[in-house]
């Protein structure tokens, strides 16, 4: 209703206009001179122009689209406004060509426009709508048709002009009709794809494949136009910002179209040379039913390495979105490099492996540990035969779990055990292949926002390294725990009197309530190797809990009491509990952070 | 055949919803025509601030479903920290992997073609039940619901009441 209000106005308005100067003048030439030199008269005329032309538009789009869908109407509006705004900021560069022609050439480019975008939407929604008309490709054949003329000709006329006249605001027109030129190209192209889709009765496999390729291919135009475009801007008058939005959103596509095209080849190839086709048993085991299309899988399916089993047709779809499992995510790309990784984390330990088999010096039997391994053992090089030293069962073990649970303990080595030594001969401590841990400074409130996102993103990797080499501390244990009760076999086989024995016993169970206090120690003095080195607080940190693992373990095999070990526990509790603070502090800090950011992030 | 396999698929979902509907979901097409865009009823989670409630919400699907996530909003005034004011839902298993609007999320329980209109329901019940107060949608629900929480309980019910046309 609004709009046929303004549209009577208008016509009122022009008519009074064009009545009035008739009316002073009474003739014809004289009355358009009259309203060409009034400025209010050549309003009124602009408004019912543009009035006009919306109408043209409104009326093609019933012809070649009928009723526009809601979410047409938003695309259509939502991309008019980028244009007009660009189109505005382009009028600075040629100022000086400002002219009802420019103006109508603009109004004219913006016409055609929305039918371009309109097109574009009306394709891709070919893909869902349920029915398509013989209407419909009538009404798509001819538009495209009508649409790739003009550009042709418009193209045609601003190159032309300007190699007659010379570069003028027709450099920009002709640049844009280049780009309408490949948007109809690409809309044809898909709306063909789409049609002979359509046409099947069976699912047509490599659509998609075809549509990416001519995504890449018309984004590589695309890119090439616009970097010629500003190229020869630059030369010419100056920066042209107002491409420099579009033209971004074209690069990020086109590096996305290569990214994807590179991505689902590898997938796909992985797929049909490394899977195999589920054979029926498999399928009848696994419910026969693809879970990406929700359909029995009588038709090819490929088995992944997590052993799902899917359409090979609908993986193919997904592989070109991700290369991972469906169900449980595992990178279909990855498996060869996780295994590399895992040959890598294999081979470092091997240098410093703490070697808890030396205790078997005692031992008279000389053939392999009696004793099961952990599964996880399975890591690390074999069990080196037995070196011929001696030492004191209590000296040879110290080294190992000292060494593993703190960085640079060297000096701490030779007070300890002197004898162990060579056995270390590489004293390096063995957290070489992980990465390094971020030392965060001791006040983490006086910190800025970027220091402590930075602190963050290296998070992850800390504690990784920190359940590495706790799981090597706890490795440690569990052998020393193996050792022990060696020992125990030892000694009833050795027929030692039976007050030894029961040492040794006791040995065994306090070492074995040691292991997860002991864990907790490892932990504490890693968290206390990540902090500063610098800060004293830590230093002295470090020293302590190094030297309470240290001892703990000297006097857990030294058969000592359990009440020293309380104690060092105690200490490096309350440690862990300072640290636990700070990072509660920094949590906080984070979330409020959070809460108060901006909330048009989307 | 994409747009074949994404209609089948959603009709195959409608049914399933349809013979077997999970409590307190209902979802459909808004017309048998068009596959696409479904309607959805989802009642507010017992012992919760939005017991009792009927939440409408629309659901566009891509045409690429189920390889792309549909879109969900809801179509009444509802105040959560996940759940943007005009709407738009928050969630992570609505946002394919590599896109993060907030950052946070792992690409654990981002959209997978396995997911469905089912999950998705369920997925924002258990949401409105426990907000995640750390990815703020909607800021000024976010900082109600950790910082004063009778105060976030009282506007809830009273759009609770709102959505079932009861005064307010």
């Amino acid at each position: 209703m609004r709009a046929v209000g303004i549209v009577l106005i208008s016509v009122a308005l022009t008519c009074a206009v064009i009545g009035n100067a008739y009316y002073q003048k009474k003739q014809f030439y004289p009355s358009v001179v009259y309203i060409t030199k009034s400025n209010p008269s050549m309003a009124v005329i602009y408004v019912q122009g543009l009035i006009l032309v919306l109408m043209a538009n409104t009326f093609l789009r019933k012809i070649f689209f009928g009723n526009l869908r809601a979410a047409e109407f938003e695309h259509l509006m939502e991309k008019l406004w980028y244009a007009v705004t660009e189109a505005c900021l382009a009028f600075t560069v040629f100022r000086d060509d400002f002219s009802p022609k420019f103006i109508a050439l603009f109004t004219l480019l913006l016409f055609l426009k929305s039918f371009h975008w309109l097109a574009e939407d009306r394709i891709d929604y070919m893909e869902r709508s349920p029915v398509i008309t013989w209407l419909f490709h009538v009404r798509v054949g001819t538009l495209l048709g009508i649409l790739f003329s003009i550009n042709l000709a418009m193209f045609n006329y601003a190159y032309t002009s300007t190699i007659a006249k010379g570069a003028s605001v027709q450099l920009v027109f002709g640049f844009e009709y280049a780009l309408l030129l490949t948007v109809v190209l690409n809309i044809n192209v898909k709306y063909i794809l789409h049609t002979i889709d359509l046409q099947r009765d069976n699912p047509w496999d490599n659509k998609p494949v075809f549509l990416l390729y001519t995504e890449l291919i018309i984004g590589l135009v695309k890119v090439t136009l616009y970097i010629a475009f500003v190229a020869i801007m630059v030369k010419i008058y100056t920066l042209p910002l107002f491409t420099f939005r579009p033209m971004y959103y074209t690069m990020r596509n086109f590096k996305k179209a290569f990214h994807d095209i590179v991505m689902s080849r590898r997938a796909i190839r992985n797929m049909n040379t490394l899977y195999p086709n589920a054979t029926p048993e498999e399928l009848a085991a696994a419910d026969n039913v693809c879970i990406i299309c929700r359909e029995e899988m009588v038709a090819a399916s490929k088995k992944l390495p997590c052993n799902h089993i899917f359409h090979t047709a609908c993986l193919r779809s997904w592989f070109q979105r991700q290369q991972t499992c469906p169900t449980c995510r595992l990178n279909i790309l990855r498996p060869t490099i996780m295994q590399t990784r895992q040959q890598n984390q294999a081979q470092p330990p091997a240098a410093p492996a703490p070697q808890p088999i030396p205790a078997q010096g005692p031992n008279p039997q000389p053939g392999p540990a009696p004793f099961q391994l952990p599964a996880f053992w399975a890591n690390f090089p074999p069990p080196p035969p037995p070196t011929p030293t001696p030492g004191t069962p209590g000296a040879s073990q110290q080294p190992g779990p000292s060494s593993t649970s703190s960085t640079s303990q060297t000096p701490s080595f030779q007070s300890l055990g002197p004898g162990s030594i060579p056995i270390f001969a590489p004293s390096f401590h063995p957290i070489i292949p992980l990465p390094p841990v971020p030392i965060p400074p001791t006040n983490l409130t006086a910190l800025s926002e970027e220091e402590l996102r930075m602190m963050e993103g290296n998070l992850r990797q800390a504690v990784e390294a920190r359940i590495e080499t706790l799981k090597r501390v706890q490795l440690l244990l569990d052998a020393g725990i193996a050792m022990m009760s060696q020992y125990q076999t030892v000694t009833t086989i050795a027929n030692i009197p039976l007050s030894m024995s029961t040492t040794s016993l006791k040995n065994e169970n306090s070492s074995s309530k040691m292991s997860n206090p002991m864990t907790k120690i490892g932990e504490n003095s890693q968290t206390s190797t990540s902090q500063n080195h610098k800060s004293n607080y830590s230093n002295k940190m470090k020293a302590s809990t190094s030297k309470t693992v240290a001892e703990a373990s000297t006097e857990s095999i030294a058969e000592s009491s359990i009440t020293s070990t309380n104690e060092a526990v105690a200490t490096t509790s309350r440690a862990t509990s300072e640290i636990l603070s700070e990072q509660e502090l920094l949590r906080r800090r984070r979330l409020e952070k959070c809460a108060q950011g901006d909330p048009s992030i989307d | 055949m994409m747009a074949g396999s994404a209609l089948r698929r959603l009709m195959a979902e409608y049914k399933q919803l349809t013979v077997n509907p999970p409590e307190g979901i209902l979802a459909g097409p808004v017309n048998e025509e068009n596959f696409f865009e479904w309607e959805a009823l989802i009642t507010g989670p017992e012992g919760t601030c939005f017991e009792g409630g009927v939440f409408p919400a629309k659901l566009v699907f891509p045409p690429d479903y189920p390889l792309s996530p549909p879109k969900m909003q809801f179509t009444c005034e509802i105040f959560h920290p996940n759940i943007y004011s005009d709407g738009r839902v928050c969630i992570s298993i609505l946002h394919a992997p590599g896109d993060d609007p907030m950052g946070y999320e792992s690409s654990a329980e981002r959209w997978s073609p396995v997911q469905s209109v089912e999950k998705i329901l369920l997925s924002v019940v258990s949401m409105l039940a426990e907000p995640n107060d750390e990815s703020g949608a909607n800021v000024d629900a976010a900082k109600m619901w950790r910082e004063n929480r009778t105060e976030f309980e009282k506007i809830a019910q009273r759009l609770v009441r709102k959505t079932l046309d009861l005064p307010v």
